[in-house]
């Protein structure tokens, strides 16, 4: 019973995690149609810049939100302007080969830069909370699970109340008719991906303390988007946090009770989870998986 | 993913395809260095395909910095391979194998059907040795290695491959002695699913039970894994005296962190790549105290020969030659060569037959440890040292005839 209660709270704090990385590959791909591959790299260079800022600055990882935020918002938005604009409108496979190649870029820019050396940051919110006899709860990733619900609850408050966010919403519902009703489709184009830049630079914030982090640590990364936005439906922001508790139970429920190759199954796992999914409910577990355009 | 990562290993093979055409059109050997005008009769030719290219770049370097810091002192100060009453001058010839195991494959052919080596030096990684070695022993030409430390090199059966330093499944062997010396009763195991680690792992289950340890539990992992929770909660819940593990440099981080995270206080923590590293420490910071980790070699080892001196007098050397301290690839590279060497002019002869038979015979120390060769080719003489992190510095603690350092057993006490 300890076990279990423990392999709980460690599946619920990774999938935490899980769900923040999920979160703006999720809204980029809800509104713009784009699948973005760079998505787990966006991630890295949050880490990175975390990094740094603990490194050479001494600040406390959670801190470098100030950085990161500001950062990633105006790298997302050239991008968006420069490079994703202008293969929106082109089919899928348009958009795919360009977000490998500027994932491919990003990853061995940045291995030239600071070497392939994993990296670890450190932060003071660090150790455990005992809980009983054998159940202990990791400090840090307790703040990241919260960092995680403010960061939903946000995003979430975000699109549903303010003008902007309405203007996201009517952008992914209906192109053509925002435009018509004066919405200017461009602007919202790029406030969203660089928005989606944020968050994935925020999620690469909250990993740096938990994971080792390196240059070519994005694809895995952008693997598990992927597998938690097609469970938990498009765009659909409770999907992507239940999609992420569910793909992190799994993960730790399969690690903790198969004997000797657990890790290894519950890697397979997530993916025999998706199949299951896509075959099962083809529309995703919450409701509709909107088709992408 | 895998579609992806094919893709990109597609690009870089067309990319290194492209390369290797334009290095064969030109038939460039990449540096070969003349031999010193000597009084010598003559020159004995080594061959050594290591990389200057590729993913094994870095090592690739600090190979061929070894095997020619040998041949600068062998030619120059030491004036020449002694064979009988004659001297030979010793010429390496140098290719890049492009980090690739096929292109290694084609080189050493290269080296022995159209440059006529005498021997062969190995290239760095054991997958390239897996492939350089199979080449070797083909035409019956002997191969010196010292940088592929997989058991799976050495049990094919073949006549003409010779390891010197000591193998995968000996990696943990002399820590844990230290530590059944220590106190130590239990053990928990978890490996990366790999050749390598794998045969690390077989060979601490091996020695644990040799030296009456009881193992506990044993859990693999994939390559790239990002989260070891689970196998940290069940071997805390196990409460084990040693934690062994490891792959990869990142694994070595996410144990680390992942203890600390769930409570999980062994007295002893082997962590098999990674803690020897300088930046193991500088990005874990205090949380890497206590951690322990093998290592092929470290200058505050107190080996010593008759060529090179102590192993800190070698490092002085290289470090006069190169400008940078010695790797323990650097190190075991020259030793590669210098035991060559001394078989040579043991035997008395450049005939491969009586140079096989006398790095079997051979039984010496240099300073890079015990060289003695089994009759698989490992070096079964050679322990392997271990350090441990103590208040942020790499000391060396074992074995203890050449430790400069104690042991600290059990951890927070």
């Amino acid at each position: 019973m300890t076990r279990l209660l423990q392999a709980t709270i460690n599946g619920v704090m990774l999938g935490g995690f899980y769900a923040v990385v999920a979160l703006g590959f999720s809204l980029v791909w809800g509104v713009l149609g784009v699948i973005n591959l760079a998505h787990g790299e966006l991630v890295m260079l949050g880490a990175y810049i975390t990094w740094v800022m603990s490194r050479d600055y001494g600040w406390e990882p959670f801190l470098a939100a100030i950085v990161v935020a500001p950062v990633m918002f105006v790298f997302g938005y050239v991008l968006q302007r420069v490079l994703i604009n202008r293969v929106i409108d082109k089919p899928h496979l348009t958009s795919l080969l360009v977000t490998y190649g500027l994932a491919i870029i990003i990853g061995n820019a940045v291995k030239l830069k600071y070497d392939a050396t994993p990296r670890s940051v450190t932060t003071a919110l660090r150790g455990f909370w005992p809980l009983g006899d054998d159940i202990t709860v990791p400090v840090t990733k307790f703040w990241v699970l919260v960092s995680a619900l403010v960061l939903m609850t946000s995003l979430w408050a975000f699109l549903r109340w303010t003008r902007l966010g309405a203007s996201i919403r009517a952008a992914s519902q209906n192109r053509e008719a925002a435009k018509i009703v004066g919405i200017e489709i461009g602007r919202v184009y790029a406030l969203t991906f660089a928005l989606g830049a944020v968050l994935a630079g925020f999620a690469g914030l909250l990993a740096s303390p938990i994971q080792p982090i390196f240059p070519l640590m994005g694809p895995v990364l952008t693997l598990k988007s992927f597998v938690i936005v097609a469970m938990a439906g498009l765009g659909r922001i409770d999907g992507v946090f239940y999609g992420g508790i569910l793909l992190g139970l799994v993960e730790v429920y399969a690690a903790t009770y198969v004997p000797e190759v657990g890790t290894n199954v519950g890697v397979i796992s997530s993916f025999v989870l998706l199949v299951a999914v896509l075959v099962l409910r083809p529309q995703g577990l919450f409701r509709g998986l909107k088709a992408a355009r | 993913m895998h579609t992806r990562r094919s893709r990109r290993g597609l690009s870089a093979t067309l990319a290194i395809m492209t390369f290797t055409g334009a290095t064969v059109a030109t038939g460039s050997a990449i540096a070969t260095t003349e031999p010193a005008a000597g009084e010598c009769a003559g020159t004995i030719r080594f061959g050594a395909a290591v990389s200057e290219t590729g993913r094994y770049e870095r090592e690739g370097k600090d190979t061929r910095e070894g095997y020619q810091l040998w041949e600068e002192w062998v030619n120059g100060e030491y004036g020449g391979i002694k064979v009988g009453d004659e001297c030979y001058n010793a010429e390496v010839i140098y290719y890049d194998d492009e980090s690739d195991a096929d292109r290694v494959a084609n080189l050493t052919e290269r080296l022995i059907t159209e440059d006529e080596v005498d021997f062969l030096l190995g290239p760095y990684a054991s997958d390239l040795t897996m492939g350089a070695s199979a080449i070797a022993e083909q035409h019956g030409v002997i191969m010196v290695e010292g940088n592929g430390a997989s058991e799976a090199i050495f049990e094919r059966g073949f006549k003409n491959v010779f390891g010197v330093l000591t193998p995968g499944g000996d990696y943990t062997k002399s820590a844990l002695e230290a530590l059944a010396a220590a106190g130590a009763e239990t053990v928990v195991i978890a490996y990366e699913d790999a050749a390598f680690p794998t045969s690390v792992a077989e060979g601490a289950e091996r020695w644990a039970e040799e030296f009456g340890l009881e193992v506990l539990a044993t859990e693999s992992y994939p390559e790239g894994v990002t989260d070891v929770s689970a196998i940290m909660t069940n071997f805390r819940d196990l409460d084990p005296d040693v934690f062994i593990g490891g792959g990869h440099f990142n694994d070595a981080l996410l144990f680390v962190r992942g203890a600390e995270e769930l409570g999980f206080e062994p007295d002893a923590m082997i962590i098999t790549v990674g803690p020897s590293n300088p930046d193991f420490v500088a990005e874990l910071g205090d949380s890497a105290n206590g951690v322990i980790g093998p290592t092929q070699w470290e200058r505050e080892m107190t080996w010593e020969d008759e060529y090179f001196g102590t192993a800190e007098e070698y490092a002085a050397r290289y470090e006069e030659a190169y400008g940078h301290e010695p790797t323990y690839q650097a190190a075991e590279s020259t030793a590669t060569a210098l035991t060559l060497q001394i078989a040579i002019e043991q035997a008395g002869s450049i005939e491969t037959d009586a140079v096989r038979q006398a790095l079997l015979d051979l039984d010496v120390t240099t300073f890079y440890g015990p060289i003695n060769f089994d009759d698989t080719g490992k070096n079964a003489a050679k322990p392997m040292g271990f350090i441990q992190i103590q208040d942020g510095e790499i000391r060396l603690v074992g074995p203890a005839e050449v430790a400069d350092a104690e042991l600290q057993y059990p951890l927070g006490e």
